[in-house]
């Protein structure tokens, strides 16, 4: 135990070197227009993490405090999550994870957004969802990943994507679908964003600025339980919104998978069209209109990418006869 | 007497016909961009008039990827992603529909109460990880060769299509 840290310590000196210069490259980045992600404020934050200054509301101390000034007597009280995360996640080469490691990272995802949202218990539903995910994944550029989805039980209308493959409906929104090209599209669309790695990639920067920050401040930089925490293989990762081009990619990759397999190319054309009918004061789909563009925005988007390419597509199906119905 | 049965019989088929053909007119509708109408459901067909974006139309029928709607500028054909289908209140109306077939609404009551839940943004920072529901999810990982079992039983068959690009419209 205390050999992988002393281990850990080092290759973390390693790695500040190298990193401080990706830093800087990092922050270049952010004086562009439309870069991917918020960094500075990103950089901020993780200052502030690391630094302990930040001004925390109460019932964020009381979670936070504890851990970074009593990092061994948390791991006893957390051992679920002290086992997987930490065995799996503490040696991940940020710079260029292996898929394995990708596997692990958004494994721990899953695990606490199912820790929010448990799985719907219902098997042949299950099954189901991944005899469809599975049959549209093989159609992405990523068909080795171990593809699994499943139905979570929230009346919210959302879906989540984590790194490796691990991806996650609501039932609210499997609620609203109707047939089971529908269903193709959306998975199709959170395929897209494992195949294009747009949450790892987020968490790749963010891993980089907080040990960009901790160089700063050397004497937090070294608290290697602080540095795994700041990491934040939370499921608060799938609170945050991505970049607007990312989520316009994955609809253009969705639909096109969705095509690829057999199911009639507007299923998630359909689907856009029922969430933008939706209220947008109604709190099912507060927390997808916060991390996406609008429906509407990107129907338009969707539109203009497919022009006339769909215009000698025929015979895709819908298979509404087979789609799996809930049981409440 | 059996002549007129006869008419009666053919009047009554052709109900579910007229029917089908009411529903889609008049269902409203919102244009999401500035479009030309187009004379047939064809991209190369001869204009008829056109639309600005937000403005409210008429969906008449819909044929495969395309709807016919009546615009302030003319009534033709226009590709579907030009138009936002329903309004807020035919959505609120479409919510009460799918609330009653779910078997949420009809007694005035709510039915389940176990199974409403939220997932804000504070629940999943608030999240603790559970193995036991990831190891559930594991469970359920197909092959790829299973996938395709699933697809030859409801006779999906590949098709080729590149993977569309961005529209120059696309916003950053």
């Amino acid at each position: 135990m205390r050999t992988s840290i002393r281990t850990d310590k080092q290759t973390f000196t390693r790695n500040n070197l190298l990193i401080s210069g990706l830093l800087a490259a990092l922050l270049g980045l952010s004086s562009m227009p439309g870069a991917a992600f918020d960094l500075k404020g990103v950089l901020k934050d993780a200052v502030e993490k690391q630094t302990g200054t930040q001004p925390a509301a109460p019932a964020d101390s009381t979670a936070k405090q504890p851990e970074a000034s009593t990092p061994a007597a948390t791991a006893s009280s957390e051992p679920a999550a002290a086992q997987t995360g930490d065995a799996g996640l503490k040696e991940i080469n940020w710079k260029n994870p292996s898929k394995e490691e990708e596997i692990a990272l958004g494994r721990e995802i899953a695990g606490n957004l199912l820790g929010a949202a448990p799985l719907v218990k219902d098997a042949a539903l299950q099954k189901y969802v991944n005899s469809v995910g599975r049959w549209v994944a093989s159609q992405s550029e990523r068909a080795d990943l171990p593809w699994r989805f499943g139905v979570i039980e929230s009346d919210d209308i959302n879906a989540f994507a984590t790194p490796g493959g691990y991806i996650m409906i609501t039932k609210g929104l499997y609620r609203k679908l109707t047939n089971e090209a529908q269903l193709a599209g959306v998975l199709g669309h959170e395929i897209g964003h494992v195949v294009k790695k747009h949450q790892l990639k987020v968490l790749q920067k963010q891993q980089l600025l907080n040990i960009g920050a901790g160089f700063l401040s050397s004497k937090y930089a070294k608290d290697n339980k602080l540095i795994s925490k700041a990491i934040g293989t939370g499921a608060e990762i799938s609170a945050r919104s991505l970049d607007k081009s990312a989520e316009y990619e994955a609809d253009r990759l969705g639909l096109s998978y969705a095509t690829r397999s057999g199911y009639e190319p507007y299923g998630l054309t359909e689907v856009l069209q029922i969430i933008g009918q939706t209220n947008k004061s109604d709190s099912s789909v507060a927390l997808l209109f916060k991390t996406h563009p609008h429906p509407d925005e990107r129907l338009v988007a969707l539109g203009d990418a497919i022009g006339s390419k769909l215009d000698n597509i025929k015979g895709g199906k819908t298979l509404e006869n087979r789609f799996y119905q809930l049981k409440n | 007497m059996r002549i007129k049965l006869k008419a009666l019989l053919f009047a009554a088929s052709l109900v579910p016909i007229l029917h089908v053909q009411m529903a889609m007119s008049g269902e409203a509708g919102t244009a999401l961009k500035n479009d030309t109408l187009r004379t047939e459901p064809f991209a190369d067909a001869k204009s008829s008039g056109s639309f600005t974006r937000g403005e409210n139309l008429d969906i008449l029928k819909k044929q495969g990827a395309w709807l016919q709607v009546k615009a302030k500028k003319g009534t033709g054909w226009v590709r579907l992603l030009s138009v936002k289908r329903g309004t807020a209140s035919t959505g609120s109306q479409t919510a009460g529909v799918l609330a009653a077939a779910s078997g949420r609404a009809g007694t005035g009551q709510v039915v389940s109460t176990t199974g409403v839940r939220g997932l804000s943004e504070e629940d999943l920072k608030a999240a603790k990880f559970n193995e036991v529901e990831v190891k559930t999810l594991e469970s359920y990982t197909l092959s790829a060769d299973q996938g395709r079992q699933f697809a030859n039983a409801g006779d999906l068959k590949t098709i080729a299509f590149s993977n569309l690009k961005a529209g120059k419209g696309d916003a950053k």
